[in-house]
């Protein structure tokens, strides 16, 4: 098998989100060979965000103190769950809009995530990006809320780690509209060219806000497009984090060693509405049974009832684990609230750094000038 | 050693830009070149000529089509530490980028709260003459100057291409860099050593009493003709080069026009919504009761480029036009 090709299905079926519901109940979730301290985490990690994002929901309105818009990701925790058990910190990461899996997946801090969005000059940006767009420098994590423009910056990210024959690599997350953008082919053709050192993850949630996938795109094939490339693609079923951990674990070890760019695509679903609390159904986008179909394999529900008929994980853990992320949570709201406010003293240099050390240390300034202007300008012929 | 020991020699505003890019790479071994076609013999009209040979293709990369990812990959890279310079043989081209140059690029440092720099410089060169057309002589620098967060050189002369480039490739914020390709055979003094030109420093290059030109790029030497023409009828023109848009030294735009009370402003874009609207405004916020006429813009029609020879002639304003506008100023 060529290596860029898309492997066979894991369940031995044509994996779209029409044939996805066709599964039923998730029955392949395999936890043999796998560590009891990577499942233990994927758990911790999947259990971690779900609780931060329902408390996030619950605090929104009325109080009506985080003002901007947030994109929660309540039943897409598995794949930034895996991402946060093998990222490096000094790897790259860069985020679609829909960023709290992702941050908290690169070990940015919680009180600076919470802060961030209640608007506070204790947040990651001082208030200046929100949830869409926050950043944390010190964890080289980057969001941003245009759908495709990070992809083309993860990809400057690997060029500089393969000029400097780095085994840290670059990884792009994004979700499946953002494949519509030209940006995205872009990037995909240099990665493939130049053998880069990123890691494009698709977490395919089938809507574009409402839009289906398939009412937006010639074909539900981003894998075999993006192999064509070069790029090895696989797809997978996003809510088995076992699943997503081996995968990811695979690719990116491939990549520490040389072995060139990689897409996955997970197949996942949000559960909310495409931004904020309030019920976008009214649109009649998606269908009753289809809502219930991912609740049932809820990603948390699958590995924790695996891990438990395993005897692996049982209600006293459980509960340990509840009262640690609840007391994390409680604290680091109770931080962001009780952060003053930013205020911008002079907005010019908020915008620019008007420090140049470098400059300041390699040039003498050139102050005068002198111009002859009888020259002749160019003429460009025969060009 | 200071600059002014360094040996001075005629050079012409493109082998200027090669040195500038030449004497960076060696400064630093950060510094990289990104565009198409840079690295073959022509170098982009000579600008990167002998460099691919001199610093290796790792350093120097011929790029895809794809110049919205070209803007992308300098700004990932800069991230990661590298400094590139990325070069567009039009401006026209660069306009497939301009969701990375602002809605990333300029807003990088402000959203990551001054945590998080973006040393990328954007060469575009702007076509003039020869029919380059609608497609091939765009200058849109009144656009980029629109956005915070980004710098915007716009240099005359051959030394302050290379001092401007320079400072642009060594400061940590982000910068356009935009050069008439009219003015690439035209030479001036310039320093063999590496040096810096300050983006926001205007310059005078003529003093006169009766009315301020300010003029922007390749209309520098006209001005400065116009000038000349005007100084045998006795009237005293003083010309004011800003050098960059953004930051626009506005102090000695305004201190000039508080000595003359006369003001023009020359452009080479388009008439409406441009830098020259932008330094009228500005003076006359500043000085505007205090004007003996009412301020001039002469720039480019609200019109396309036209291709034919003549339809250029009648589209780029020339010495004349210039002359025509400050005697009428004086005379009122």
């Amino acid at each position: 098998m060529n290596s860029s090709t898309v492997p066979p299905e894991p369940m031995g079926l044509e994996l779209n989100h029409k044939t996805i519901l066709g599964l039923g109940r998730y029955q392949a979730l395999d936890i043999d060979g796998m560590q009891a301290e990577t499942l233990a985490g994927l758990l911790r990690q999947m259990l971690r965000l779900r609780r931060t994002e329902e408390a996030i929901l619950h605090e929104y309105h009325p109080a009506d103190e985080i003002r901007c818009p947030v994109h929660f990701c309540i039943g897409q925790e598995a794949m930034p769950a895996a991402l946060s058990l093998l990222v490096e910190a000094e790897d790259y990461l860069f985020s679609h809009h829909r960023t709290h899996g992702y941050y908290f997946a690169k070990g940015a801090p919680m009180r600076e995530f919470f802060a961030e969005i209640y608007g506070r000059v204790t947040g990651a940006n001082q208030g200046r990006a929100g949830s869409m767009d926050i950043s944390h420098e010190a964890s080289r994590f980057y969001g941003g809320a245009i759908l495709s423009g990070s992809i083309g910056i993860a990809v400057g990210a690997a060029y500089a780690l393969q000029h400097r024959h780095s085994r840290q690599i670059s990884i792009a997350g994004f979700g499946e509209g953002a494949t519509e953008e030209g940006a995205f082919w872009e990037a995909v053709n240099y990665a493939g060219l130049r053998r880069l050192p990123i890691l494009f993850l698709c977490e395919n949630n089938r809507y574009s806000v409402y839009s289906d996938q398939t009412k937006r795109q010639a074909s539900d094939n981003i894998c075999e497009r993006v192999a064509t490339f070069g790029v090895r693609a696989r797809r997978i079923f996003g809510n088995d984090a076992a699943l997503t951990h081996r995968t990811l674990q695979l690719e990116m070890e491939a990549m520490r060693e040389g072995g060139g760019p990689a897409l996955v695509e997970a197949y996942t679903y949000r559960w909310n509405s495409h931004v904020g609390p309030e019920d976008d159904s009214d649109n009649e986008y998606r269908t009753v049974e289809e809502i219930a179909f991912w609740r049932q394999n809820c990603p948390i529900r699958l590995l924790e009832e695996k891990l438990t008929a395993a005897g692996r994980f049982d209600s006293v853990r459980r509960e340990n684990l509840e009262s640690e992320i609840a007391a994390e949570i409680a604290e680091n709201f109770k931080f962001a609230k009780s952060s003053p406010f930013p205020h911008i003293d002079d907005w010019r240099t908020a915008n620019w750094n008007p420090a140049s050390p470098l400059a300041d240390r390699l040039l003498e300034t050139l102050t005068e000038s002198e111009f002859d202007q009888y020259q002749a300008e160019a003429k460009l012929a025969p060009y | 050693m200071h600059l002014t020991e360094s040996v001075h020699r005629p050079l012409s505003y493109g082998k200027a830009i090669n040195e500038a890019l030449r004497q960076s790479m060696e400064l630093c071994e950060d510094v990289i070149v990104l565009g198409q076609l840079v690295d073959y013999k022509s170098g982009v009209f000579g600008t990167t000529t002998g460099l691919a040979d001199r610093f290796g293709p790792g350093r120097v990369q011929d790029f895809p089509n794809s110049e919205n990812l070209m803007t992308a990959t300098a700004m990932g890279a800069a991230l990661a530490g590298l400094r590139p310079v990325v070069v567009h043989q039009r401006f026209d081209f660069m306009l497939y980028s301009l969701d990375a140059i602002a809605n990333w690029l300029g807003l990088w440092y402000f959203k990551s709260a001054g945590k998080s720099d973006m040393p990328v410089t954007i060469r575009a060169i702007v076509g003039k003459g020869w029919g380059q057309g609608p497609q091939h002589s765009k200058s849109l620098h009144a656009w980029l100057a629109h956005l915070p967060g980004l710098r915007v050189a716009i240099p005359a002369t051959a030394d302050d291409a290379k001092g401007l480039l320079m400072d642009s490739v060594f400061s940590q914020t982000p910068a356009v860099f935009i050069e008439g390709r009219s003015l690439f055979p035209m030479t001036t003094n310039v320093p063999e050593k590496p040096y810096r030109v300050r983006f926001g420093q205007a310059t005078i290059r003529r003093t006169g009493c009766d009315a301020t030109i300010v003029a922007i790029g390749n209309m520098v030497p006209i001005a400065l003709r116009a000038a000349a023409a005007l100084e045998r009828d006795g009237i005293q023109v003083e010309v004011v080069d800003p050098r960059t848009i953004s930051p626009l030294d506005t102090a000695t735009i305004c201190a000039s026009v508080a000595k003359t009370r006369r003001l023009l402003v020359t452009d080479p874009g388009w008439h409406s919504f441009g830098v020259a609207a932008e330094i009228v405004a500005t003076v006359a916020e500043e000085l505007g009761g205090e004007l003996k006429a009412k301020p001039v813009r002469v720039c480019l029609p609200d019109s396309h480029t036209p291709m034919s020879a003549t339809l250029e002639e009648q589209y780029y304003p020339e010495e004349t036009a210039l002359e025509t506008a400050v005697r009428r100023m004086v005379r009122l």
